[in-house]
This record gives C-alpha cells, sequence and structure tokens, in this order.
C-alpha cells in the first residue's frame, strides 16, 4: 500500500512540478524573444524561481522515498 | 590531428570512468538479496572505496561518559566492547551509544571538497598578493578561470542580491561555499568516488551555516517583518506571524533537501541504468546483459555529462538562494508608513 502511494505520489509531483517549470520555460523564453537585451536578468530569475518550485517538488519527492522504504 | 587525438582521449576516458563504475557496481552484486544493491552506493559508509581495496576508517564512539578509539570497525569488533547487530556496532554491555564520531566516507569527502577550496583560495590570495592580476593582468588559465568564477560570484551573485555595500562581508562565504560544493557534487563522478552532498546531514549543515548567518545580519525591518508585520490589521498578525516564524526555517530546510536530493537522484539514475544490465543479465542470461550494456553504457555516458552540469547548476542555485535570503534579511526598508497609510 505504501509502495503504491509512493508511486502515485511520485506522479502527481512530477505532474505539479512540471507544469510550473514548464510555464516558467515558457514565458522565460517568449519574453527573451521579445526583449533579447534582457536575457541575461531573465535567464537569472528563471533559474532562481524553477529552483523554489523544484524545492517544493523534492520535498514530495522525499516523502514519497520515505513511504516507499516504509520508514 | 591534435584536435582529433584530444576526442579519442576524452571519449576513452569516459568510457573508462563508465567501465569503472560498472566494475564497482559489479562487485557489490549478491551482498543483498536483489541483483544490484542501489540503496548500498548511495549511504554512508564506514570505509574509503580505493581502486581494488577498501581504506578502513577509524571509529571513535562516546558510550556512557567513555570514549572509544579503534582504527576500524573490525578493531571495534576485535576488542570485544561492541558487537555487531544488523550491520551497526553495539556495546557489547547493552547499553546505547551515546555519541558516534566515527569517520565516514561522505565526511572524507567534505574534507576533500574544504581542502580543495583552501588550497585554492589561499594560493590564490597569495598571487594577487605579490601583485599577479592586480598590477598585471591573470596571468595563466588556472588564474583566469579562477577570476571568472570569483567575479561572477560577487557580481552576479552578491551584488544583485544583497543591497548596498553590504554585500562585500558576505562575498568570502558565498565564494566558499559555491566552490567547495561544486568541488564536492563533481567528485561523485570520479570512480569510486562518492557524493557527499547526497547525504542530508552534509547539505543540512551548510544550510545550517546560512540560516545562522541571514538571523545574525537581520536587521531590524527584518525581525519587525518576522513578529509584527507592517500595514495590515492587528487581528492578521495572529495568522501572519506564526506562518513567519516557519517561513524562517522552511528556507534552509528546503535549501537542504534540494541539493541533497537532486544529488541523490542523480546518482540513483546511474546507478539504477548501469544496474539494468545485471537485472537482465540475471533474468535472460548474459546476452541480454550484454544487449542492454549497448543502450546503458551511452545512455550513463550522456547522464554522466548532464550530472556534472547539474552539480555546478546546484552549486550555484544553493549560493544563488543563501544570497537571496540574507540580502532579504539584510535590507533595510524606508516606505512602512507609506504602506500602511496604503492599506488603511
Amino acid at each position: 500500500m505504501g509502495l503504491l502511494a509512493a508511486g502515485i505520489g511520485a506522479g502527481i509531483v512530477a505532474v505539479g512540478a512540471g507544469i510550473g517549470i514548464g510555464m516558467i520555460g515558457k514565458s522565460a523564453t517568449e519574453s527573451i524573444a521579445r526583449q533579447p537585451e534582457a536575457a541575461g536578468d531573465i535567464r537569472g530569475a528563471m533559474i532562481l524561481t524553477a529552483a523554489l518550485i523544484e524545492g517544493v517538488a523534492l520535498i514530495g519527492a522525499i516523502v514519497c522515498i520515505l513511504l516507499a522504504l516504509g520508514v | 590531428m591534435l584536435q582529433a587525438f584530444r576526442r579519442v582521449l576524452v571519449t576513452l576516458l569516459i568510457f573508462l570512468f563508465v567501465a569503472s563504475s560498472v566494475k564497482a557496481a559489479q562487485a557489490d552484486e549478491g551482498d543483498s538479496g536483489s541483483v544490484i544493491d542501489v540503496m548500498g552506493k548511495v549511504v554512508d559508509h564506514h570505509y574509503l572505496a580505493l581502486p581494488g581495496y577498501d581504506l578502513q576508517l577509524p571509529r571513535i564512539m562516546l558510550v556512557e561518559g567513555e570514549w572509544y578509539f579503534y582504527t576500524s570497525t573490525e578493531a571495534a569488533l576485535n576488542s570485544g566492547d561492541f558487537v555487531e547487530e544488523n550491520g551497526v556496532l553495539v556495546p557489547a554491555s547493552g547499553s546505547e551509544i551515546t555519541l558516534d564520531m566515527s569517520i565516514t566516507s561522505h565526511l572524507v569527502y567534505v574534507w576533500f571538497g574544504v581542502v580543495l577550496t583552501l588550497w585554492l583560495t589561499i594560493s590564490m590570495a597569495r598571487r594577487y598578493r605579490r601583485g599577479k592580476g592586480r598590477k598585471t593582468e591573470p596571468q595563466g588559465w588556472f588564474q583566469n578561470l579562477f577570476e571568472i568564477v570569483f567575479v561572477f560570484v560577487r557580481d552576479d551573485i552578491a551584488k544583485q542580491n544583497i543591497s548596498d555595500e553590504k554585500y562585500r562581508k558576505f562575498v568570502p562565504y558565498l565564494f566558499a561555499v559555491f566552490v567547495s560544493i561544486t568541488f564536492m557534487n563533481l567528485f561523485g563522478l570520479l570512480p569510486w568516488g562518492v557524493t557527499a552532498t547526497a547525504d542530508i546531514t552534509v547539505t543540512a549543515i551548510l544550510a545550517f551555516i546560512t540560516f545562522v548567518l541571514t538571523q545574525w545580519n537581520g536587521s531590524k525591518d527584518h525581525w519587525e517583518h518576522v513578529f509584527w508585520f507592517p500595514g495590515v490589521p492587528p487581528l492578521m498578525r495572529i495568522i501572519l506571524t506564526p506562518i513567519e516564524i516557519i517561513g524562517l526555517f522552511t528556507k534552509p530546510f528546503a535549501l537542504a533537501v534540494r541539493l541533497f536530493a537532486n544529488m541523490l537522484s542523480g546518482k540513483i539514475m546511474i546507478i539504477c541504468i548501469l544496474g539494468l544490465i545485471f537485472i537482465f543479465a540475471d533474468l535472460f542470461g548474459s546476452i541480454a546483459g550484454i544487449g542492454v550494456s549497448f543502450f546503458s553504457v551511452p545512455l550513463t555516458a550522456a547522464l554522466y555529462i548532464l550530472k556534472a552540469f547539474v552539480g555546478i547548476l546546484q552549486a550555484y542555485i544553493f549560493t544563488l538562494l543563501s544570497a537571496v535570503f540574507i540580502g532579504m534579511a539584510a535590507e533595510e526598508h524606508e516606505h512602512h508608513e507609506e504602506g500602511i497609510e496604503a492599506h488603511a
């Protein structure tokens, strides 16, 4: 049961993080296309926001690992 | 000609690394029930894996006020003071270990990272003190590389996120963290190497240092924002203050977990993909194993390059977020009164 929960949970975590980071990438590429001279600043902001989203996703992933290992 | 030779050399090196990883993975085969012991490759050990030899590390334990020193786990067992239970040492007298200060493989690799960082910074500082790079241009690719990284940390990480002249104080810390995390991440890519940052205790300590620095340098405004959020109705503060206090601790927690989980997942992925060879060989015979290796080995080589990139990127993210948190705490606002008016 724990294994099942971990598998489903990891999938949902991946979906959430994928949507989030995908949206960041979308708007970042759009804004770089619109204003190529601001590419450096946009890239920095993009990495920072992606890291914040990834943090939440990884906490979810850690919970899934703990569930799977039955700790 | 030289280009082609270099390309062949790099390819050979990558395959050598992958091959040695395969060999190391094979050596552990049969220890547990499953064909390949994935978690055994990533957890901490009391020995240092060297080519063809496991160097046993000293065990230092405090049991009820008394220190025990042994040169290896075996010596601890032979002395009769300790017995092994489920792979863990416990005192033979039945009491509990108060404090286990044993030196482990992850700790040794943290030391490697710290020593390399010290060597790098001290040798470079000596060069600059002698005038090389200050009166003249930086000499040699090494000093140029150092200067690029240092200027990057100073201008793009510290200066942008920490306001005013305060950033100067934090550049040494940020640079040290950046370089040592990069070293620790990249050590994990070497054959027999251990990724020290794939251990939650290591990253937690790093995040704890950032946490202490952040709070220590917190301005009056930072604490006001935590305990007495300006510009909101008084009733809201009942909700906001606990959230802000929790927020103080979730930031370094996320910092630690992010680095840890990234390095751990990269390592597990490489071991699993290489492990497919042994799993297939075990299930369908050695021909299937050879067949899978044609798929696994190039994929692992690609993953190695990805992991090298991720290792540097995660060091950058850790440093960047440290700078952002320190900058947020050290910032001094001057617009509180306006905020209250705007909300009223």
